[in-house]
């Protein structure tokens, strides 16, 4: 019995697929016309043949044509992106533009309001502003510089090499605490609701992310915050990081420092200055809108009173 | 003879109208004209081999096509359709290749 099966009973499929590609139709067919008794076939048959293959050329060469241009639908829907991508950042450009004028706007007519009524008011809004970071600000601080290591020679800088959020937290906490009045990273205004957090490699600060060297401005007394800076735990941070991962850092005293405003801060509470006053409009609130900006450019601030430890970020180390 | 000049008319008239095809059929196209190589490929080896037969060789290019379509179509539905496309590029592969060599023995007699 086992002589009689193939040796490659077992590959059977493999051996058909190989041996006999040809479809047996086309012996099948050869050897009815050589049979005996053979008739043409009839007429209706062979047009049934001609739309069939005429169908299937058809079909095969549109399949061919479809799958060898397959980019412009993709590419028509990139650029339809893009295009959508532009169009909505300039409908944000323009809408923070006219938020700004509107906020200017309310800015004039709540002082022009305020001027004859209550001028003491305008004085604490103004104040309120500078403490809320809305306002633009100038004055003598402190400059305090953190710059990642340099590159190695294959131009990679190690991540723990790069200035971290957890860093910049620490400078900017130690500030704080050392009497600074209002602070910047990179030019980007810390209120009492900016976080400095990080996302993948970029640092955030209130959302924006920003790329190094970083630039931290204080403004406020500077003897007296340089003295107490240094005795604050991100001095000795600083050092850590310059003597151990390479980061270069540096603080110095600047006699004039421009920090911008924050742009316009919601209005998230509010309550009446005095109950029995109701000439006077209740817009006075913690958090109040753009005062003045024309003026305070050239306002220096000189407060030295405050001195308040502030957190700054949402995720402290 | 009648099935190949149907075949070229088709092509001819496939490239000059240029129809758009449905989205829902684009899935089954590559495997499709893998099938119909194949046909092309079996019916230029039996012309050579001198038993071409047109009704054979319409019913064994629609079917190819039809059968390839269908099995991606299943394999779809079951979750396999990669694998199952696979397997029948592979098959349909090796009948283009055998074919091919026969008919390469046809024509240069090597």
């Amino acid at each position: 019995m086992t002589a009689t099966r193939p040796l490659d009973a077992s590959m059977s499929l493999l051996t058909e697929v190989m041996r006999h590609p040809l479809d047996p139709g086309y012996a099948e067919a050869s050897a009815r016309k050589a049979a005996p008794g053979y008739r043409r076939p009839p007429r209706a048959r062979r047009v049934i043949v001609l739309v069939t293959a005429v169908g299937l050329g058809a079909a095969t060469a549109v399949a061919v044509v479809s799958l060898r241009a397959p980019e412009p639908a993709v590419l028509a829907a990139r650029t339809l992106l893009e295009k959508q991508i532009t169009d909505r950042t300039a409908q944000a450009a323009a809408l923070r533009a006219s938020n700004q004028a509107l906020n200017d706007e309310v800015a004039g007519l709540q002082a022009q309001a305020l001027a004859a009524q209550d001028p003491a008011l305008i004085a604490r809004l103004k104040s309120g502003d500078v403490a809320a970071g809305v306002t633009a600000v100038t004055g003598p601080g402190l400059r305090v510089s953190l710059a990642d290591a340099p590159a190695d020679a294959s131009g990679n800088v190690a991540a723990d090499s790069m200035v971290q959020d957890a860093d910049l937290q620490s400078v900017v906490n130690s500030l704080w605490a050392s009497g600074a009045e209002a602070i910047a990273v990179n030019g980007q205004r810390l209120t009492s609701l900016t976080a400095i957090r990080s996302a993948g490699s970029a640092i955030l600060v209130d959302l924006v992310p920003l790329s190094g060297p970083y630039t931290v401005d204080a403004i406020g007394d500077p003897d007296r915050m340089q003295t107490r800076f240094a005795r604050t735990p991100a001095a000795s941070q600083l050092a850590y990081l310059r003597s151990t991962w390479g980061i270069s850092t540096d603080v110095a005293v600047k006699t004039s420092l421009r920090l911008p405003g924050a742009g316009a801060i919601s209005l998230r509470y509010a309550s009446p200055l005095d109950p029995t006053a109701t000439s006077v409009p209740s817009a006075a609130a913690t958090t109040a809108s753009h005062v003045g900006v024309a003026s305070s450019d050239t306002e220096v601030v000189t407060l030295s009173s405050t001195g308040a430890t502030r957190t700054t970020g949402g995720d402290a180390p | 003879m009648i099935a190949v000049l149907g075949l070229i008319a088709g092509v001819v008239a496939g490239l000059w109208l240029e129809p758009t095809v449905p989205t829902e059929l684009q899935p089954y196209l590559p495997i499709a004209v893998v099938a119909a190589l194949d046909a092309l490929f079996g019916g230029l080896r039996a012309k050579l081999d001198g038993i071409f037969d047109d009704r054979v060789f319409v019913v064994s290019f629609l079917s190819n096509v039809v059968v390839a379509a269908l099995i991606v179509f299943l394999g779809d539905q079951l979750g396999v359709g990669s694998q199952l496309s696979t397997g029948v590029v592979v098959v349909l592969g090796i009948r283009i290749f055998s074919n091919a060599a026969a008919i390469r023995r046809h024509v240069f007699r090597a």
